[in-house]
């Protein structure tokens, strides 16, 4: 049984291997068949495209990742706890509002974004895409954060406020310091959903403020098909995910489903 | 009790209200905006289609004549039907059998998520390399035990298959992932109970496990069925909608009529089509899982 499963897993995963291994490969390695198992090792492609324009696309998708996902959960956060504790008969209303913008095609957004943006002259700038990525990100926060604190007895905050804290405070002091579990694997998720993006970015930038996948891209375009560059840039592109995806893996199945399912 | 009650509604209005707002801005005035741009032939060569709504209706009509458009919707049944039901089939089979407890198992099925956290463009690219006969190993290997294949990609009656298989690689982790963790909930004593009255594995599998895991099958059908529809980065990269339009999804049919040829207007009637599709979808799901439905 274990075999099996092994052996699977191996066929599974042998595209996402080729590729990484072809990222240390010489051109000449590359179109060489059948491979040769124990080939010379190269770093060529990785220094390639470290001193090429690549890196400000690496260091744009960072900060545009990072600044969205902090935007999101300071906004999101609070949200999150007040529909878990607050009872109302809209909630199923915002919950379709909420799935719906997580749900919607890119270009659905794209379309009104770029006429929009030509105007405010938004296009190819940070600020454009961080905005844009709002548009998953922030619903992503109340969606994973809202089951968590529905799980937080309401007695906690009860307690603080019979002691005479405010609701403020009670979230403040009690519930936040308690969120910490949530909140990272929820920052996270942010982080990744924004860093993969590829449609936005495609259309809403050009030059100053591409993102890395879309640079990949265009090594396929321009500069004819260097295939060992497109190797190395996928590669470090999926570095971070796969870190960080290890890391909060026991909440993937929550975050890409909202707690459709318990568990 | 009233004037807590009060200072509780107070706050949590004020919580509340700055991502009520935000959402609205960022998504709903959005929408708005793509249903009035629907309404005009916009087209960014020429600029005073911008507001004329003197023929509201006609993107409309023309969809409704378009041979193109319906074949883009044609390729989506497919490609989500496949990709759908193969991802089902794949991700129950694993689950099935990785549904041990044993620390090896517990490792593969970490490292079984792979394609699914792969950003999508990665995920393209294996594939692009893959399907290219000049450094793909699978045509290495096609090569030296005698088969001529062709390029998937560019051949007409492999293309969307080509396709489907990518997509339905980079996504049978999450139904696997969805029905493991449904399995984990199962009461042991129903299959011990089984066991007891001498229940063959398959017997277990078909009459206690298979009823026990349909709910999550259902909802982790309809989460990729609505994700089907927004494939993108796979079909931009692999075949670019072609041969011909033989791999063309509606939404990439919206994307070339937007960003290729500037008919705004109209690709704005084909997105507003899809995004109704996503939202009755996803009201399907809300009414599934019974989100927002409080029992206090």
């Amino acid at each position: 049984m274990h075999a099996l499963a092994l052996a699977l897993l191996l066929l599974a995963l042998s595209p996402f291997l080729w590729l990484v291994l072809m990222s240390f490969k010489t051109n000449a390695e590359i179109f060489r068949f059948p491979p040769r198992l124990l080939f010379d090792a190269t770093l060529a492609n990785y220094a390639a495209l470290w001193t090429s324009e690549f890196r400000n696309s690496f260091a744009n998708s960072l900060v545009v990742s990072v600044v969205s996902t902090a935007l999101s959960l300071l906004i999101g956060v609070p949200a999150a706890y007040a529909l878990s504790r607050w009872t109302t008969r809209a909630g199923g209303t915002v919950t379709l509002w909420i799935l719906a913008s997580r749900m919607a095609p890119p270009i659905a957004f794209t379309i009104p974004y770029f006429l929009v943006y030509r105007h405010l002259e938004l296009l190819d700038t940070w600020t454009g895409l961080i905005i844009i990525y709002l548009t998953f990100n922030l619903s992503l926060v109340i969606w994973m954060m809202r089951p968590f604190y529905d799980q937080l007895p309401r007695s906690l905050e009860e307690a603080a406020w019979i002691d005479g804290a405010t609701m403020w405070q009670g979230f403040h002091r009690i519930i936040l310091p308690l969120s910490g579990p949530g909140l990272a694997a929820t920052a996270i998720l942010c982080f990744l959903f924004a860093w993969n993006d590829f449609f936005f970015a495609l259309i809403l930038t050009r030059t100053e403020a591409m993102t890395a996948p879309v640079a990949v891209v265009n090594f396929m375009n321009y500069e004819g098909w260097e295939w060992g560059r497109i190797a190395a840039g996928g590669t470090m592109i999926m570095l971070p995910v796969l870190v960080f995806s290890f890391v909060v893996r026991r909440y993937l199945v929550h975050g890409l489903t909202g707690g459709a399912l318990k568990g | 009790m009233g004037k807590i009650a009060r200072q509780q509604h107070r706050f949590f209005v004020w919580c509340v209200a700055p991502s009520l707002a935000v959402l609205a801005v960022i998504t709903l005035l959005p929408s708005l905006y793509l249903l009035a741009t629907s309404f005009t032939p916009l087209n960014l060569t020429r600029p005073e289609t911008l507001w004329d709504f003197s023929q509201p209706l006609e993107s409309y009509r023309q969809l409704w004549n378009d041979t193109r458009f319906h074949n883009s919707v044609w390729v989506q049944i497919k490609l989500s039907f496949w990709t759908v039901l193969l991802q089902l089939l794949i991700g129950l089979g694993l689950a099935l059998l990785l549904n041990m407890r044993t620390r090896l198992i517990e490792a593969l099925r970490t490292v079984f998520l792979i394609p699914m956290v792969l950003p999508p463009i990665v995920v393209a690219i294996i594939w692009k390399v893959i399907y290219t006969p000049d450094i793909s190993p699978m045509h290495g290997i096609f090569r030296a035990v005698g088969w001529n294949v062709p390029a998937l990609i560019t051949d007409p009656n492999w293309a969307l298959t080509s396709i489907i298989i990518a997509d339905t690689w980079e996504w049978f982790p999450f139904t696997m992932l969805m029905v493991l963790a449904a399995l984990q909930m199962m009461p042991q004593e129903l299959l011990d109970a089984a066991k007891v009255d001498g229940a063959s594995p398959w017997q277990l599998t078909w009459y206690i496990t298979l009823p026990f895991v349909q709910g999550v099958l259902l909802v982790a059908g309809l989460f990729r069925l609505i994700d089907s529809i927004k494939a993108f980065p796979l079909i931009f990269i692999l075949t670019d909608g072609g041969p011909g339009s033989l791999t063309e999804v509606t939404n990439y049919y919206s994307y070339l009529q937007a960003f290729n040829f500037s008919y705004l207007g109209f690709s704005s009637a084909i997105t507003v089509v899809l995004l109704a599709a996503t939202i009755v979808l996803s009201w399907v799901i809300v009414r599934v899982v019974g989100w927002g439905v409080r029992v206090d």
